[in-house]
């Protein structure tokens, strides 16, 4: 860390800062890669699978929101620098981010709910 | 002031920046608004998406397969080269969408290059990098718009279905949450435009750092990180 310049942050790299973070972004943009592979590869067979796999279809949709979750790590901790920011500010971005798992709960439950109501209805 | 001194390196700083006259995080201003910017872009994005879920849920087992839906490759030009290779165009699941999803990591990695480019203030390093993100981000557009074309000729709008889509409720989502992140696109190509006509005409070496190179950085991998989930939700599951 270059300490003359704390107000703006660390804009001005070193040869070696360059060198690793070339290497860094390299070997990020390969795992991206590769994970998207396959991800496309489970979805082209997804149909087939599911039908293998009967009732453990939500292990496959589960992979593929682990696979989700890896590519976005990726993206904002490398692209987006946030892993070399200061822990304070990580936070500051990640935790409201937390409110998001109970809206997905919520409306996930609830969208199940209109489907039975829906039926229900129908047999009126 | 001996406990003071057994402090961390680190800590220490933090001690002193608090102290006012810095930034505690260390970043620029404009950094760390274009984060808190794109926080709360990002709940814009979890509401569209948190209800397609919900949506999707209501509909059970009547909800369209991805596959089914995005299943040939809708551009005229390639189409007719693919058939020429041998392959039928029309049966061809999730691959013209899987090179639009390429085609946004290859600039996002351009774009992470030219930041790095910018750090080293090297002027001609970030328009050399930025031209690639421009070009990629404009054929992205290119193919979402052949894309919207192909479906809406097959019967798909914002209210009504085709035979693939069944249900009304995909056609509404899929043109609103595919809608706004192209809206997206679209301005960061704008901003990209600009970013490398003002790095070429020298303005950032005026200013002194290439900061403005990294807060259109953060914003254009949002982008790609949007897209991450809009390709989860509508192709993959």
């Amino acid at each position: 860390m270059n300490f003359d310049e704390p107000v703006q942050g660390h804009l001005h790299w070193t040869d070696g800062e360059y060198v690793d973070g070339r290497k860094e972004v390299l070997k990020t943009i390969v795992i991206l890669s590769v994970v998207t592979v396959v991800e496309v590869g489970i979805a082209i067979g997804y149909e087939k699978l599911a039908n293998d796999a009967g009732k453990y279809k939500w292990v496959i949709n589960l992979l593929m929101a682990i696979f989700s979750v890896i590519k976005v790590i990726y993206i904002m901790g490398t692209f987006m620098h946030l892993k070399h920011e200061k822990k304070g500010f990580i936070l500051t971005v990640l935790l409201p981010f937390l409110f998001l798992v109970w809206a997905i709960i919520a409306f996930t439950v609830e969208g199940s709910s209109w489907q039975y109501m829906r039926t229900w209805l129908n047999a009126f | 002031m001996a406990a003071e001194a057994t402090l961390h390196d680190d800590q220490q700083n933090d001690n002193e920046l608090w102290q006012g006259g810095h930034s505690p995080f260390r970043l620029g201003y404009g950094k760390v608004m274009m984060w808190y910017f794109l926080i709360s872009d990002t709940f814009t994005f979890a509401s569209f998406l948190i209800a397609y879920a919900a949506l999707r849920f209501t509909q059970g087992d009547m909800w369209p397969k991805a596959a089914e839906v995005f299943s040939s490759v809708p551009v005229p030009s390639v189409a007719k080269l693919l058939e020429k290779l041998g392959a039928n165009p029309e049966k061809l699941p999730l691959v013209f969408v899987s090179f639009m999803t390429f085609l946004l990591i290859a600039s996002s990695y351009t774009m992470v290059r030219a930041v790095q480019e910018g750090y080293r203030m090297n002027k001609w390093g970030v328009v050399k990098f930025l031209i690639p993100t421009i070009v990629c981000g404009i054929l992205f557009i290119l193919c979402q718009y052949f894309e919207w074309g192909h479906l809406i000729h097959s019967g798909m709008t914002p209210t009504s279905h085709s035979v693939a889509t069944k249900v009304n409720n995909f056609g509404q989502l899929f043109f609103v949450i595919t809608g706004f992140h192209g809206l997206h696109v679209t301005g960061g190509v704008i901003l990209n435009i600009w970013l490398a006509v003002s790095s070429a005409n020298g303005k950032f070496d005026k200013v002194g750092h290439y900061e403005m190179v990294e807060k259109l950085g953060l914003y254009w991998h949002f982008v790609d990180l949007v897209w991450v989930y809009v390709f989860l939700c509508f192709y993959l599951l």
